[in-house]
């Protein structure tokens, strides 16, 4: 017997029960629909890291104090060992590497913002080189960025994120106006393209000043992260070994010593989250690999209630020729497409929930395009895993005995 | 008619059983629906079984079929062993060589009249076009054309019968059996199905009937009794051909 002529007794026969062919399926819609919904969290969660968190472009890396730090252990041995890293540090990187193109810098405070009688508390005020847009371009969207001349004077300007402009100058061009920033009056110069927020955290809650007039304002102490371009893409190794070279030598670190500062790559990051995700999901798919075994199993017990219940059926079928393949492929085809029909379902869900989440949560879920084709498998697996069973023991059926039961 | 099957046995034996038994065990007890049957059918011929109720003719008939094994004893279809063969190929046998008339019509009650005579031919891999025309060209023969569309919850009882006959020919087995094929009938109907039996006969088909009735057992050429599992007696009819 064919495939289509399997497919079409077992469309009838999904049909002819069809509530209880949805009830059966309730495992696999809810496990399909997890699957899917925890991979386009994950997916989209991914992807904005990619295209809007590691905007480090390519072939620049960072000096940081601290870098990526995943656990407390690395936490405290960094506390202790790590020293801050200041000018000095980035003029001899920018003095002793030709391999560095750019080197720039920017150090943070938290601060409070006032303007007439508004007020944003707790702002990051980061303090920058203005070479750093070299390496990491701000959009712009009013006004002007800082430029080499504010940094030379320490002059009193102010760049501002997105949030800070549309809070404090609700209705007014902030372009030239003053802002309080720390207690110190500055005059704004420009105004950043929103970025939008990430898992509820607003990207665009900042200001920047000039680097010398930060540490004017806000101490000379703080440790600074230092950007560097290489100057070929393709060669930031060997860029990075220099840096490591040249702060090494700096900070009287013997051979055996480890590191006291960490660079920060873009790849770097990506792997570092991707690990993160990577753990989330594996833990997901475990909860959701329960769902899809129970899922399978209530299959099971529903086709060998029908194998049962369809004893006579198998036996007419036998009786005028049916191979013990052909009863295999029908009860297996059944089996399979109900799962599938599950998977289905549990897809289109998916795609709403994600579609909903992105719209009314932080979370920026997105509906991965290799949901459907994985899910068929997956649930193609399940049907053939879960039916096979069943399916033999209706093929092993004796056709005599079969035709007598009732 | 002919089998694809191995020439090896040049013979026009078409059944051959020699101490056939089937008992069925019942708990502590074994029934033995049969004791040893030595049955030669020969190609063309038309048998009549008869006998008294659990005497042993179904159990006779599904063995014949293929459809059961005997619990001991041999079996030769066409000059082959059967205990040989492969569930494959017993499986084509039903399909291809044997038609099947049962007792109780084996119907499958989702289906309507036409898809029920279909089945053999899906199984025999006749393609769907082919398929709807023999099967409705064979519920025709048995007179049921205005019922091609019935499921049989929807047909009498003598309809039922008619649709499981249609499917027992539409393969056109070489052998025809039959049990009971009349026993749901009307005298008129019974007369139409057997003249479609005789005709069958004329074709060349060997036919196998089982029957309660005498006269219905009169048009074949040969009538074996059952009795309590063996044979009591095996006779000639007026219009046999002894080989
Ligand atoms: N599967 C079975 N299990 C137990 N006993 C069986 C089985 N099949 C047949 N028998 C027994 O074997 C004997 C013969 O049965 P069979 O059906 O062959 O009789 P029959 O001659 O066809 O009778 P009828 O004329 O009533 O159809 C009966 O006693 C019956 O009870
Ligand atoms: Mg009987």
């Amino acid at each position: 017997m064919n495939v289509v002529e399997s497919t079409r007794l077992a469309l009838e026969s999904i049909w002819a029960n069809r509530l209880r062919s949805f009830l059966t399926l309730l495992g696999v819609i809810i496990g399909i629909a997890a699957i899917i919904a925890t991979a386009a969290v994950i997916h989209g969660l991914n992807r904005y890291v990619a295209e809007k968190l590691s905007n480090l472009g390519k072939g620049v890396f960072t000096v940081q104090r601290f870098g990526l730090i995943t656990n407390r252990q690395q936490f405290l041995e960094a506390i202790r060992r790590n020293r801050r890293l200041l000018p000095a540090d980035a003029r001899a990187i920018e003095a002793r590497c030709p391999e560095a193109e750019v080197v720039a810098w920017e150090t943070h405070a938290t601060v409070d913002l006032k303007r007439l009688d508004q007020e944003i508390r707790d702002t990051d005020c980061g303090g920058i080189t203005p070479a750093i847009l070299e390496i990491e371009p701000y959009d712009l969207d009013q006004g002007r960025f800082l430029v080499p001349g504010d940094e030379d004077r320490a002059a009193p300007v102010v760049f501002l994120g997105a949030d800070v402009a549309e809070r404090l100058f609700p209705n007014v061009d902030p372009i030239g106006k003053d802002l309080r920033v720390g207690g110190q009056q500055l005059e704004v110069v420009g105004v950043a393209v929103k970025k939008g927020s990430f898992l509820g955290f607003s990207q665009d809650n900042y200001v920047k000043i000039p680097y010398g007039l930060h540490r004017k304002l806000f101490g000379t102490g703080r440790s600074i992260n230092i950007s560097v371009k290489a100057a070929d893409d393709a060669r930031m190794a060997e860029a990075m070994d220099a840096v490591r070279a040249v702060l090494r030598a700096r900070h009287h670190l013997r051979p055996a010593d480890e590191d006291d500062f960490s660079m920060v790559t873009a790849e770097g990051i990506n792997d570092l989250w991707s690990r993160l995700t990577q753990t989330i999901f594996t833990v997901a798919m475990f909860v959701v690999g329960i769902s899809l075994v129970v899922g399978g199993i209530v299959i099971m017990n529903i086709m060998l209630v029908s194998v049962v219940e369809r004893t006579r059926e198998i036996g007419v079928r036998k009786a005028v020729g049916a191979r013990q393949g052909d009863i295999v492929q029908q009860f297996l085809i059944e089996s399979v497409l109900l799962s599938c029909l599950g998977g289905a379902i549990g897809v289109l869900i998916a795609f709403a929930a994600s579609t909903a989440l992105a719209v009314h949560t932080p979370l920026p879920a997105s509906f991965p395009a290799w949901a459907p084709a994985v899910s068929f498998l997956i649930c193609t697996l399940i049907g053939v895993f879960f039916g096979i069973y069943p399916a033999l023991r209706a093929a092993r059926l004796d056709p005599i005995e079969a035709l007598r039961s009732e | 008619m002919t089998s694809s099957r191995e020439p090896a046995v040049a013979t026009d034996e078409v059944i051959r059983t020699a101490g056939l038994t089937r008992s069925f065990p019942m708990g502590s007890t074994t029934v033995h629906a049969l004791r040893g049957i030595d049955l030669v059918i020969r190609r063309n011929e038309y048998v009549a079984i008869m006998g008294p109720s659990g005497s042993g003719k179904s159990t006779l008939m599904n063995l014949i079929g293929c459809l059961d094994t005997p619990t001991s004893g041999e079996y030769w279809l066409d000059g082959q062993p059967v205990a040989q063969l492969q569930e494959q190929d017993l499986a084509q046998i039903r399909n291809r060589e044997i038609g099947f008339v049962f007792q109780t019509f084996n119907l499958l009650p989702r289906a309507s009249a036409l898809r029920n005579v279909e089945l053999p031919l899906i199984y025999g891999g006749v393609p769907p076009a082919e398929r709807k025309h023999r099967a409705a060209e064979a519920l025709e023969q048995v007179d049921l054309a205005d019922r091609m569309d019935h499921r049989p919850n929807e047909l009498s009882g003598g309809q039922r019968q008619r649709v499981s006959i249609a499917r027992a020919l539409v393969t056109r087995p070489a052998l025809l059996l039959a049990d009971e094929p009349t026993g749901n009938l009307d005298s008129k109907t019974s007369a139409e199905i057997m003249v479609l039996f005789d005709r069958l006969h004329a074709a060349g088909n060997t036919i196998v009937v089982v029957t309660h009735e005498r006269d219905i057992a009169e048009r074949s050429h040969r009538i074996v009794t059952l009795h309590d599992g063996m044979v009591s007696s095996d006779e000639p009819h007026r219009r046999s051909r002894q080989p």
